[in-house]
């Protein structure tokens, strides 16, 4: 079988895998990487974002030796240090889950988007998560949990300048 | 044991596609999901890595589109005009994760009814170019596009780019979906409206297409030819009746009926234009 080498959460890491794996499978069952969730088989519903060399992408639509020599961020890969990334605290405080499955998609998601738009209005997050399904909440509080992460984001950077 | 290639340079993978039967995979957005339950078979040819089908390059003639372009990229770049209609197209494509992977070829190759890059293109009078060993050729968009995911592609041939000529004047274009929703959805109908000005805003040459009303997207030659010589600032829906529709051939499905998708066609096309008649800006 070929082996496929890239870079999960800072780690280098290297597993042998039949060349139709998918990514999303190569990380929760050869790194043991559970927190990307699987919860269609038609690429519809966003449990499965990671990010592959900065941008969002589904892990059930690529195959794990698509990934080679790739930086991938998974969940896993967010809080620093013991904290949680703003992202993170932001759905804890707003109760931005429930049952909990979305909410890694919801992140990893969330996260490029403010990467390149700061400060997103609510129309520009909810367009952005159009392909992250929620059987929970209703999605309002996904959207207040984004944007206060937003907030607390531009004041960390104000904070270090 | 299943075969999978990621060639860098073209040459290695049309020599691949002249040897055996591949499964070609641009972002895999089609293939997967089409494929559930069942496991990938045929051995994958992965063209993603071929840097000569990516980009964006103008040329002489026009533009030239890397069949690889992910509808991200372009709904990111800063683009003329002439790529308006195809960024709001890329832009209701599959929701952002979907497009940093599916690719304008894939899009094009799958050959939906209801893909919606295609209408757009097809309005722009696109060319693509489709390359073997044996060589290359040149065909308009509308002749690759036989039938329901039917295309002129043969077995050893890749769709290496697609091509926009340059527009006669100043180029205004637009394209308009109605789904259940506003996105992830497979289209009730979608229009796309592509015109040349002159600076006084007279129009030169105009390209309207419809998608998912037909087996394959289909121009409206009697819409275009009533559109021609006419006013930017004149009323241009007026020029809208279901004549024009007659091209069409809509089906009665689970999203619509065959005189829903009529009616909603004709009120898209009557939005698009009136949203073409707002003021020009910048150049070509
Ligand atoms: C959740 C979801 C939502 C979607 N929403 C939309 C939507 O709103 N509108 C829409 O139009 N589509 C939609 N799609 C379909 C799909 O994303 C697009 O059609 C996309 O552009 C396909 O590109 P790809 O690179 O992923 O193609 P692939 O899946 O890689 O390929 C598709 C087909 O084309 C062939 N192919 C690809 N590239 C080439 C090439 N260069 N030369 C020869 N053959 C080639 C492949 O062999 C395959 O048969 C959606 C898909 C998903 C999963
Ligand atoms: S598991 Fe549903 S989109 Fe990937
Ligand atoms: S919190 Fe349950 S699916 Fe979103």
């Amino acid at each position: 079988m070929p082996t496929v080498t890239m870079t999960v959460n800072g780690k280098q890491v290297s597993g042998e895998v039949e060349p139709r794996t998918l990514l999303v499978e190569f990380l929760r069952e050869g790194l043991g990487l559970t927190g990307t969730h699987v919860g269609c088989d038609t690429s519809q519903c966003g449990c499965c974002v990671v990010h592959v060399d900065g941008r969002s992408v589904k892990a059930c639509t690529m195959l794990a030796v698509q990934a080679e020599g790739a930086e991938v961020t998974t969940i896993e890969g967010l809080a620093a240090d013991g904290s949680l990334h703003p992202l993170q605290q932001a759905f804890h405080e707003n109760h931005g889950l429930q049952c909990g499955f979305c909410t890694p998609g919801m992140i990893m998601s969330s996260l490029e988007l403010l990467q390149r738009n700061p400060d997103p209005s609510e129309a520009e997050v909810r367009e952005w998560l159009e392909g992250n399904l929620c059987r929970c909440t209703g999605y309002h509080n996904i959207v207040k949990s984004v944007l206060a992460a937003a907030a607390a984001m531009r004041g960390a950077a104000r904070a270090a300048e | 044991m299943h075969i999978y290639e990621r060639p860098r340079d073209l040459e290695t993978a049309l020599a691949l596609l002249a040897e055996g039967d591949w499964q070609v995979m641009a972002g895999g957005t089609d293939i997967y999901p089409a494929r559930v339950d069942r496991p990938l078979e045929r051995p994958l040819l992965d063209i993603t890595a071929i840097e000569a089908l990516h980009g964006i390059e103008e040329t002489g003639e026009g533009y030239r589109l890397g069949a690889c372009l992910r509808w991200s990229e372009l709904r990111d770049r800063p683009l003329p005009p002439i790529f308006d209609g195809l960024r709001k197209a890329a832009a209701t494509i599959g929701g952002r994760q979907i497009q940093n992977r599916a690719t304008l070829g894939g899009n094009l190759c799958n050959a939906s009814p209801a893909a919606d890059g295609i209408p757009v293109l097809m309005a722009l009078e696109a060319v693509v170019e489709l390359r073997s060993l044996r060589g290359v050729r040149r065909i308009p968009l509308v002749d690759f596009v036989r039938g329901n995911r039917c295309t002129a592609l043969a077995p050893d041939e890749l769709l290496t780019a697609v091509l926009l000529p340059r527009p006669r004047g100043r180029s205004r274009t637009t394209f308009l979906k109605l789904g259940s929703r506003a996105h992830l959805v497979i289209s009730i109908t979608m229009i796309a409206l592509a015109l040349d000005c002159d600076p006084a805003g007279r129009i030169l040459r105009a390209g309207v297409a419809v998608g998912a009303c037909a087996p394959t997207a289909r121009r409206l030659p009697l819409l275009e030819s009533r559109l021609l010589g006419r006013d930017l600032a004149e009323p241009l829906a007026t020029a809208v009746d279901t004549a024009v529709l007659a091209p069409l051939a809509p089906i009665d499905d689970i999203r619509g009926t065959a005189a829903y998708r009529r009616r909603a066609t004709l009120v898209l096309l009557r939005r698009g234009l009136a949203e073409l008649a707002t003021p020009l800006r910048g150049a070509a």
